[in-house]
């Protein structure tokens, strides 16, 4: 810090492209010291999300895909049968039964493999993780 | 059920008892084992949140880590599924998930006669997924407009299948608070009977004479079930919050 710490009335805050190479090759050190005690097996800190906590994310992941697909057949039956029986007789006046149950039902199928399909999906790619990247972000380099 | 002096019945520990009779204008608002569990509840989480934190120590005690583990991890759940724009909902996906892992788990304490999983009871579950997707419906219409009933219209897809694909996502999107509500209340609901019948296995194999020294295979398959079902209750609790993200993030972001 000593030859950049002669004051700022001389330069007026500028800094000479070594002095900006060398802040970068110490930012650059820092993260790479931080990567590499985060990485570290012993430590407890730094990425939280990593071992145990993973069981349980992919776990309550695939916990989901049952009720999805009960879920999208159930909604899609419920539909088809409250038409048949309540709404087409009663506003259309027509005996529809069970031609809109049959049309719901298999909907309701389609939404259901939609639903395993998205929640799967999840799965496979995973979450994004946001700590990824520079250890240490530098707000120079913008220039 | 219990009535004849022995084997409990299964679903006992699910009944709901009037505690104390409460009438607001022909409501009835009675406070009932599931409320006061409830309460309690909210006892917990408060006076844990605000003595675990109240000392605001830079480097934490046990307690106030235990606290900011709970929020960094929920903050990462809403951060990482919702994305930055959707951090003031964290308040609310924080509340519901400690809300459900608290009553969770105080179903899971064994007290005879006085404990009582609220999460067990669909109307619970059902009331705390109705208000996820009616957030869901009112933030979106109110940030997008009319244009937030976009995410029923897949992109990218030829105009002739839309009168087929529109209803899918339409079901689709109807299914989620039920699978949501579903999916917790069957959880705790099986494995608190599940737990209740291996655990009169042993009494009924204890009176069985000579096959009696069977009974420790239910009690050891009890302890087991014990320990899987204090993972679901700690999973199912996280599974609720990162849905609710994820039904969160159509609102925030609009058609996917």
């Amino acid at each position: 810090m000593a030859p950049a710490d002669k004051g700022p009335n001389d330069r007026d805050g500028q800094i000479s492209p070594d002095e900006r190479a060398e802040f970068k090759r110490r930012s650059a050190e820092i993260g790479r010291r931080l990567e590499a005690a985060r990485s570290e097996p012993g430590s407890d800190r730094g990425e939280p999300k990593k071992g145990g906590n993973d069981h349980g994310e992919v776990m309550g992941r695939a916990l989901r895909l049952s009720t999805e697909l009960i879920g999208g057949i159930v909604v899609g039956a419920a539909i088809g049968w409250y038409l048949d029986t309540y709404l087409m007789p009663n506003v259309f006046g027509t005996k529809t039964w069970p031609l809109m149950f049959i049309i719901f039902f298999l909907l309701g199928s389609a939404a259901g493999m939609l639903n395993v399909v998205r929640a799967g999906m999840k799965i496979k790619t995973g979450p994004s993780d946001p700590s990824k990247g520079k250890a240490v972000p530098d707000d120079d380099d913008d220039i | 059920m219990a009535a004849d002096g022995h084997g409990h019945s299964p679903i006992e520990q699910f009944e709901i008892k009037e505690l104390l009779p409460i009438n607001i204008f022909g409501v009835d608002a009675s406070l009932t084992n599931s409320g006061a569990f409830m309460l309690v509840a909210l006892g917990i989480i408060f006076s844990f949140l605000y003595f675990s934190t109240g000392g605001r120590n830079l480097v934490p005690t046990r307690m106030q880590s235990v606290s900011e583990l709970i929020y960094e991890f929920v903050a990462n759940t809403v951060r990482e599924n919702v994305g930055t724009k959707g951090m003031h909902f964290f308040p609310f996906v924080f509340s519901i998930f400690i809300f459900v892992l608290v009553l969770n788990l105080l179903g899971m304490i064994p007290i005879p006669g006085i404990t009582f999983t609220v999460t067990s009871h669909i109307a619970v579950t059902a009331a705390l997924a109705l208000l996820v997707i009616g957030i869901v419906i009112a933030y979106g219409v109110y940030k997008h407009g009319l244009g937030f009933f976009g995410i029923f219209v897949p992109s990218g897809v030829p105009a002739a299948l839309l009168p087929l694909l529109v209803p899918i996502e339409i079901i689709s999107f109807i299914s989620r608070p039920i699978s949501l509500s579903v999916r917790l209340f069957a959880n705790m609901l099986a494995g608190h009977i599940a737990l209740k019948i291996f655990a009169g296995f042993v009494g009924l194999l204890l009176g069985a004479g000579f096959w009696s020294i069977l009974a420790p295979l239910p009690l050891a398959l009890t302890v087991a079930l014990t320990a899987l079902e204090l993972l679901v209750a700690v999973l199912q609790a996280y599974v609720f919050a990162v849905l609710t993200c994820i039904y969160l993030n159509d609102a925030v972001h609009g058609s996917h």
